[in-house]
């Protein structure tokens, strides 16, 4: 399961780079904002509203959101934890992390909670702000990691913007998927989706040991061992609880939990 | 642990999907008529270009300013991500390759000069 998931990964990640060098070396006038589907979310009101889209954002951005929105209500925030390129380098850097610091940090419960809500504040202030301050301009990126980094430094991309990347993989590397968990505005977007999700992790109370390996393991916190389903919002069907568990058949991947 | 399958199968299904179904929400990032509907040509020819440099509204704006002027320009649609500007025209008053002179001519800004648009093919009808 974990190969399965690290090849698919591994071919985003593989294929944002490619994308990367060739717009670098003058080859494709495309960029990772191309295929961006949070972009999809910020062309809806221009879209609706004028019938036109804003600055670089294409029909293909509204077609990734309509999908990425689909596969989240079949498979939870798979697209986080499987698909995205961004999410796939704060894995990586959260594991070095652990290697490094042999532990993994996490924030009091409450300050957690709090923080999470970010995300939601993002999501609002992002398109509102591209409408109103940035006069339809994609002011957001010289301030989205993943657009800093995969474009190396883009237009409208300033000095700081590689200090908000810096910042971000390396809270990152104390804090896992500190961006995904705190910031990212397209997993707030998915949230309501994502607790309705389709395809989630099932807990077998006769064959489960209360070990508590699934909710150590969790790279998003969820305490598996305490729930029947896992509908967490965050839940991102990585399959690691799965994989780890002690027990064969005491987590399963399941539909709607049955 | 066969339902771990199908989730890549998921994501390569609506990625598909995404491309298949994209041009449902295809509208043009530029759409401009330079002439009043009745001061329309009896003919007008069309000319596609795929055009680098035609990136998003502001470059498509630009491009608008490029052949404005341009004796016989009719109209300009521009789609970014195909990176295409469709131009119609009087062909008794220019043709596809003053038109394409006409957009490839240097910018001036901030006294420099940029070749923004450089055509990357044609497609005449």
């Amino acid at each position: 399961m974990r190969t399965l998931r690290t090849i698919v990964q591994l071919v985003f990640f593989a294929g944002v780079v490619a994308l990367l060098l060739r717009g670098l070396a003058g080859h494709t006038p495309n960029t990772c904002e191309s295929y961006c589907p949070f972009g999809g979310l910020v062309a809806l009101y221009p879209l609706v509203r004028y019938k036109s889209y804003a600055c670089a954002l294409t029909e293909l951005n509204v077609a990734l959101l309509v999908s990425v929105l689909v596969l989240t209500i079949v498979s939870k925030k798979s697209f986080c934890g499987w698909v995205c390129p961004l999410g796939t380098v704060q894995e990586w850097l959260g594991k070095l992390g652990r290697k490094v610091f042999r532990r993994s940090f996490r924030l009091p419960k409450g300050a957690d909670r709090v923080l999470m809500n970010l995300r939601y504040v993002v999501l609002i202030a992002v398109p509102v702000l591209t409408f109103t301050v940035w006069k339809f301009h994609l002011g957001f990126r010289a301030y989205d990691p993943f657009y800093i980094l995969f474009t190396w430094g883009g237009h409208e991309t300033a000095a700081f913007s590689f200090y908000i990347v810096i910042g971000v993989l390396a809270a990152a590397l104390f804090l896992p998927f500190f961006w995904c968990r705190y910031l990212c505005p397209m997993g707030a977007a998915m949230d309501p989706l994502s607790r309705a999700g389709a395809l989630r992790i099932r807990r077998n109370r006769d064959k489960c040991t209360d070990c508590g390996v699934c909710d150590r393991v969790c790279p998003h916190a969820i305490p598996v061992s305490k729930v029947d389903e896992v509908t967490a919002r965050n839940c991102t069907n990585c399959l690691d609880c799965i994989e780890e568990c002690p027990v064969e058949g005491a987590l399963e991947l399941s539909w709607f939990g049955k | 642990m066969k339902k771990a399958a199908i989730i890549p199968f998921a994501v390569a299904l609506v990625i598909l999907l995404a491309f298949a179904t994209m041009n449902a929400y295809r509208v043009p990032t530029a759409d401009v008529s330079f002439v009043e509907e009745e001061d329309r040509p009896a003919v007008v020819a069309t000319v596609e270009f795929e055009v680098s440099g035609l990136k998003c509204r502001g470059t498509a704006r630009t491009f608008e300013r490029q052949v404005q002027d341009l004796p016989g320009i009719v109209s300009f649609v521009a789609y970014t991500r195909t990176h295409t500007a469709i131009v119609e025209y009087d062909p008794a008053l220019t043709d596809p390759d003053a038109i394409r002179e006409a957009f490839e001519e240097p910018i001036l800004h901030e006294g420099k000069f940029y070749e923004v648009f450089e055509m990357v093919s044609v497609k005449a009808e």
